[in-house]
């Protein structure tokens, strides 16, 4: 349905999230680009199966009982509570959160994971610029948010200090780099000096991983496309 | 359909045809004893199918301690892998029946639903909000899987083990003629008139299970 997507997450993020190791922003921004993105379904698919290897390969010698340097406890005491437990018979149903975001004239299906994300409902904030914002508080690693960019807005340039993924949802924006459609995976890290603009508006979700630092009330300030009014205020502070 | 069709014929001869019986009735149950009563995917079938207690007993044995390894690599905390060994294994009993072998390896799905429930474990310990738990991130387990097969780097008998899974999994109109076709080594014609189908019928039913084994093996263009 997506033949289109030009912008996927890299290969390590990927296989982090195989693997479990990112954190729930990364992980939840990640999960709604794949449900659109049938080139990084696959290589999920991929990297689980090397990742299942990898596992199996590195806990050989445990499964033998031949590593000492891990002592595992005995865990055959846990089996019988176990069976005694009903089983499933069939996959849970899914729940009907809400999967639209209403627009001005057009509502916006939202891929599952940020369906129940929003679930609990948004608290959307006018920004400057024709911007507005809705955080939700996933982890303590991350920042995430929905924006609105509204048709003929444009951001300040600025610079970023964490690693910045958006995700877009509906519309597009451009920048120096290119032009992001629907289900483009755009990734900015403290390198890139950056300026997007959308002409016929945009609707994304953004996940900052910002250093621990960040972890203040200032923090909620630090949006990725309003950060400059930080770097701004500090540089002319 | 011209790549595959040589591996067809030399699996055929390595393995299916020393058993010619094909009436068959439970189809989950005939792939399992196809591969071996005691890989990983027959004890989960069985522990889906049946509630096999001594199948899970075997599955335990082999993967609690690497789910122990796997925990204590992750949350750095013995306390939470065996919580993990306990969670990850009470939730491959409860969804073993929804396992079939279109979903992947048994150990591909046993790695991604521990891997999940670290996620959820580890979040409920840093009490983080309950906004968004793995469910929610990962596609249900093998789900992936049962829209991508992947080609194992592995040997022909790696590969004919998996069509044979495969093979057995095919609706049994579409196996007999496959069957007829690439284990009987008979002509379309030959083979329509033996099963008592029209030519037409024939060439659909073999291009659909075609279709279908070349997707589950991942050669699909
Ligand atoms: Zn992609």
């Amino acid at each position: 349905m997506n033949a289109e997507v030009k912008f996927h997450p890299a290969e390590e993020l990927l296989i982090g999230f195989a693997n479990g190791t990112l954190s729930a922003g990364m992980n939840v921004v990640i999960s709604a680009h794949i449900e659109q993105c049938a080139i990084c379904r696959e290589k999920t698919s991929r990297l689980e199966a090397q990742a299942t290897v990898d596992w199996l390969k590195s806990t050989e010698s445990v499964a033998a009982d031949k590593d000492d340097s891990l002592s595992v406890p005995n865990f055959s005491h846990m089996v019988a509570d176990i069976t005694s437990q009903p089983q499933l018979r069939e996959q849970a149903l899914e729940d009907d959160s809400v999967s639209e975001i209403h627009m001005l004239d057009h509502s916006v299906k939202l891929p599952k994971v940020l369906a129940k994300v929003a679930s609990k409902g948004l608290v959307w904030k006018k920004l400057a610029g024709g911007i507005n914002q809705a955080s939700v508080t996933l982890d303590d690693q991350t920042q995430c948010e929905f924006l609105y960019m509204k048709p003929g807005s444009q951001v300040p340039v600025h610079k970023h200090q964490g690693t910045e993924v958006t995700l877009v949802l509906d519309g597009s924006f451009s920048d120096e780099m290119g032009k992001y459609e629907k289900s483009d995976f755009v990734v900015r890290d403290k390198s890139h000096t950056h300026q997007p603009v959308s002409e016929e508006g945009c609707l994304c979700f953004a996940v900052l991983d910002s250093p621990l630092m960040f972890t203040s009330g200032l923090a909620r300030l630090l949006n990725p496309f309003l950060r400059y009014r930080f770097n701004r205020a500090t540089s002319m502070g | 359909m011209t790549t595959l069709a040589p591996t067809m014929g030399s699996f055929q001869m390595a393995s299916v045809a020393k058993d010619n019986t094909p009436a068959r009735t439970s189809k989950m149950a005939d792939a399992a004893s196809a591969v071996d009563q005691d890989s990983d995917e027959s004890l989960l079938i069985a522990v889906g199918n049946h509630q096999d207690t001594a199948a899970f007993n075997l599955l335990f044995g082999r993967f609690a301690s690497r789910i122990y390894a796997m925990g204590v690599k992750l949350t750095r905390n013995e306390q939470l892998a065996n919580d993990l060994v306990q969670e990850a294994m009470l939730t491959v009993w409860q969804k073993a029946p929804l396992y079939d072998l279109d979903r992947g390896s048994a150990q591909s799905w046993i790695f991604t639903l521990t891997r999940n429930r670290c996620f959820d474990i580890l979040r409920k310990m840093k009490r983080q909000p309950s906004t968004v738990s793995a469910d929610d991130i990962w596609p249900p387990e093998g789900e992936l899987d049962s829209q991508f097969v992947h080609e194992e780097q592995g040997s022909l008998e790696a590969e004919v083990e998996k069509i044979e899974r495969y093979y057995d999994q095919l609706p049994a109109a579409q196996r007999a003629v496959v069957e007829q076709i690439y284990i009987y080594d008979r002509t379309h014609e030959e083979a329509a008139a033996a099963l008592n189908i029209p030519l037409g019928t024939l060439k659909s039913r073999l291009r659909l299970g075609m279709g279908k084994l070349r997707q589950l093996l991942g050669t699909e263009e």
